[in-house]
């Protein structure tokens, strides 16, 4: 069970990016999160592993507090949380299988990790990842010598070394096609099925929302504005899509029919 | 929304003057014209550019002239002294009517099209005052150029002087008196077993300044290297030794094949001091074979040019070395993205940039030049002025390698549970190693450069022979440095290319 309790962020510039947000799943969930770009989804996630620390609010994980943990406890708990970016965050100019390894890093000991060493067992895991991802033959390349999709997937195998129980997927395919993006979810629907790993995505398509989600929230300006179980989300409209993207959406078409007419 | 601009370009066609009273403007102040016209910026170019160039070209004519106390007499000897610069005056005579007639023009039609004449001339009148102040004389270079084949010749080919072998000398001698008297010198002894050499008669006279002759000595010698070439020195009371000239050449002769030969020599002029001139003296005859019979070695110059190499590059290197560990620590506190937490680190971030650019923009030869003052020469005055230069410039470019660095790795290393010390091994250093690696050789390859000329103002290093060599005329010495020199840069520039092209 996962509950997050009246969690705000409020940055160092007063920008309020999460306000008083509530809610929780059980375990095995695949949770999406839409919202408009700025409604404090990015913000959300980080605050689950603590990349951002939340202002005010709770985080229960089994019981546990994560706003509250510190120091090891907090990278202990971190190394059960594998996270997935939009712009991959791999290093460049790291091999693939490296980029994958440092999936391994909350177990590993510093005094290892100063000569870049990984146990055997370790290695035979990457691999294993590497495999199960479809990139195995890419193993010893240099990361920014792959494609888009296969860089994410390197991202998804770095998230999988850590043998997480949740998975953070920030826009995991907003840099993505969707021929790609589809890949790319399908993964994530797998280590969800077939792991029990608990997924919390936050996604732009409806269609892929429509497709993958097990239960959705919808953020505008901080505040949780839409909540659907699966058969809801199933019969979700592009009305009802858009209204969750709120009144910028309209304005930002607003917008453009004045430049058209000034145009004319 | 048109109407405006309809406005603007009509009164754009209006000059404020009419077009003969802007042309007369102009003649008065160049450029006026142009301005009352409505020419605002042309007016001003043409009117800063006038503005430079006549006071530029009175400073030069007063200067050529400058014996002269009339103006209109500095004028003409100095159009005697530099014809050059008849022709900047015409050029700024012909800038003058050019600007009158372009404000005619522009006055008369402000449509007219812009011309690039006015501009064309004082470019041209700027490249004449050029050509004056820059002394330039291609004549000269053309002319000269004989004399520098013959040197660059040997700084080119100096390899004659890189080898040098023992010379061993074979001796004859005879003593001859000077002038004759009652008891002459005997004749040497023909010894069987070394070389000899006898004299008839053994006293003489000199030849004197007037021209007169001196005595015909006829040499006979034995036991010499057989064909081989034999000089005749003399050697004076005072043990001074000077090979003989007659008829302008030095005196040689090849010896038979029995290592002989006989030689009748007039006896040489030599500058005597008053006081021994009318006592007999005895001077000493010479006949001296030289074979370069030892084995070849290197010589001087040729170990003396790969010392100071040597010490060259390790004064690069050790340039680079201090270097990298002083700027290494600068860099962090002059990377921005590190240091705009607060107010008070951005204040050093600032401080320490602007100090790195102040060293930066003083040359490694004028810092040579200070720390040569502080430290005194030799090469370590040259590595206290490459490290302060290098410091600077590695700083700069390890600090914005620093700002470049992508924070997504970062926050996905941390993601996983590494700590600090992980998360600087895995997303930070493998980000900027490849930069800093790559400014580092590239530093280095400057340095090393930079050391081989620091030495000109005598921060050691292999420089410090160039000039040394070049202000003895020796060309040929020089030629060795100036070879070691762009052997060391080829190699260095190959092999610092070859590990940026594996690192980045």
């Amino acid at each position: 069970m996962f509950e997050v309790r009246n969690l705000t962020k409020i940055y160092d510039d007063g920008t309020v990016a999460v306000k008083n947000v509530s809610f929780s799943i059980p375990d095995g969930e695949f949770l999406v999160v839409i919202g408009l770009s700025g409604s404090g989804k990015s913000t959300l996630l980080r605050c689950i592993n603590r990349l951002i620390d939340p202002t005010e609010g709770e985080i229960l994980w089994d019981g546990v507090d994560l706003a509250q943990i510190e120091g090891e406890d907090l990278r202990v708990v971190r190394r059960k949380i594998g996270m997935v970016f939009q712009h991959f965050n791999l290093v460049k100019r790291s091999s693939v299988l490296t980029n994958v390894l440092a999936g391994r890093l909350g177990y590993t000991s510093s005094w290892q990790s100063l000569f870049g060493r990984f146990s055997e067992d370790d290695r035979q895991l990457a691999f294993a990842a590497l495999d199960r991802l479809g990139i195995l033959d890419q193993a010893d390349k240099r990361a920014d010598e792959l494609s888009g999709g296969q860089q994410q997937r390197v991202g998804v195998a770095r998230a999988l070394m850590q043998e997480p129980r949740m998975i953070l997927a920030d826009e995991p395919v907003a840099s993505l096609d969707p021929v790609l993006a589809h890949s790319i979810m399908e993964h994530l629907e797998r280590l969800n099925q077939e792991d029990g790993i608990t997924i919390i995505c936050s996604l732009h398509y409806l269609d892929l929302v429509q497709r993958y989600a097990s239960s959705v929230i919808g953020l505008r300006e901080g505040e949780i504005v839409y909540r659907g179980a699966k058969a809801e989300i199933r019969g979700m409209t592009d009305k009802q899509f858009r209204e969750i993207y709120g009144a910028d959406a309209e304005r930002v078409g607003d917008l453009t029919g004045d430049l058209n007419s000034d145009d004319q | 929304m048109n109407l405006p601009i309809k406005n603007a370009l009509a009164e754009r066609k209006t000059s404020l003057v009419p077009a003969p009273a802007a042309a007369i403007i102009s003649l008065i102040i160049p450029g006026l014209g142009h301005i009352l016209a409505r020419s605002y910026q042309r007016g001003l170019l043409l009117m800063l550019s006038m503005g430079s160039i006549v006071p530029l070209l009175y400073s030069r004519i007063s200067q050529v002239g400058r014996r002269q106390e009339e103006l209109l007499d500095k004028i003409t000897r100095s159009f005697q002294l530099e014809p050059i610069l008849i022709l900047a005056t015409v050029a700024v005579v012909l800038l003058y009517i050019v600007i009158v007639g372009d404000a005619y023009r522009l006055a008369r039609d402000r449509t007219a099209r812009n011309s690039l004449a006015p501009f064309s001339v004082v470019l041209i009148c700027f490249f004449v005052l050029g050509w004056q102040i820059g002394d330039i004389d291609v004549g000269l270079f053309i002319r000269e150029i004989g004399d520098a084949k013959f040197r660059l010749g040997q700084i080119m080919w100096p390899w004659a002087r890189a080898i040098s072998r023992d010379a061993s000398e074979t001796l004859g001698i005879q003593e001859i008196k000077i002038p004759c008297d009652d008891n002459p010198p005997p004749q040497s002894e023909q010894t069987p077993d070394s070389a000899w050499l006898t004299a008839s008669p053994t006293c003489g006279n000199l030849s004197l300044e007037d021209g007169t002759q001196g005595s015909i000595l006829t040499l006979v010698a034995g036991n010499l290297t057989p064909n081989t070439e034999v000089d005749i020195l003399w050697q004076d009371p005072v043990n001074n030794i000077f090979r003989q000239r007659q008829g302008g050449e030095y005196i040689t002769i090849t010896t038979d094949e029995n290592g002989g030969f006989e030689l009748d020599i007039v006896m040489p002029y030599r500058l005597i001091p008053n006081s021994a001139a009318d006592k007999s003296l005895i001077w000493k005859v010479r006949a001296r074979q030289l074979s370069a019979t030892g084995a070849i070695g290197p010589s001087t110059e040729l170990l003396l040019a790969m010392s100071k190499m040597i010490e060259t590059i390790f004064l690069g290197m050790m340039a680079t070395l201090f270097g990298i560990v002083l700027a290494l620590p600068l860099s962090f506190i002059a990377a921005r993205n590190l240091m705009d937490g607060s107010s008070a680190t951005l204040a050093i971030y600032f401080v320490v940039r602007s100090l790195l650019n102040i060293v930066r923009s003083v040359e490694p030869l004028i810092w040579a030049v200070i720390a040569v003052a502080v430290v005194g020469l030799g090469p370590f005055a040259g590595i206290v002025a490459l490290t302060l230069h290098s410091i600077a410039a590695l700083g700069k470019l390890y600090s914005e390698a620093i700002e470049s660095i992508d924070t997504g790795p970062i926050e996905a290393i941390q993601a996983t549970g590494a700590n600090w010390i992980q998360i600087v091994i895995f997303a930070v250093i493998p980000q900027i190693i490849p930069p800093f690696v790559s400014f580092t050789i590239y530093r280095w390859d400057i340095n090393v450069r930079l050391s081989t000329i620091i030495g000109l103002v005598g921060g050691g290093g292999i420089g410090f022979l160039l000039i040394q060599w070049m202000r003895i005329s020796d060309f040929k010495a020089a030629g060795i440095a100036v070879w070691f020199i762009i052997i060391t840069v080829t190699i260095l520039d190959f092999v610092s290319s070859e590990i940026r092209h594996r690192f980045v």
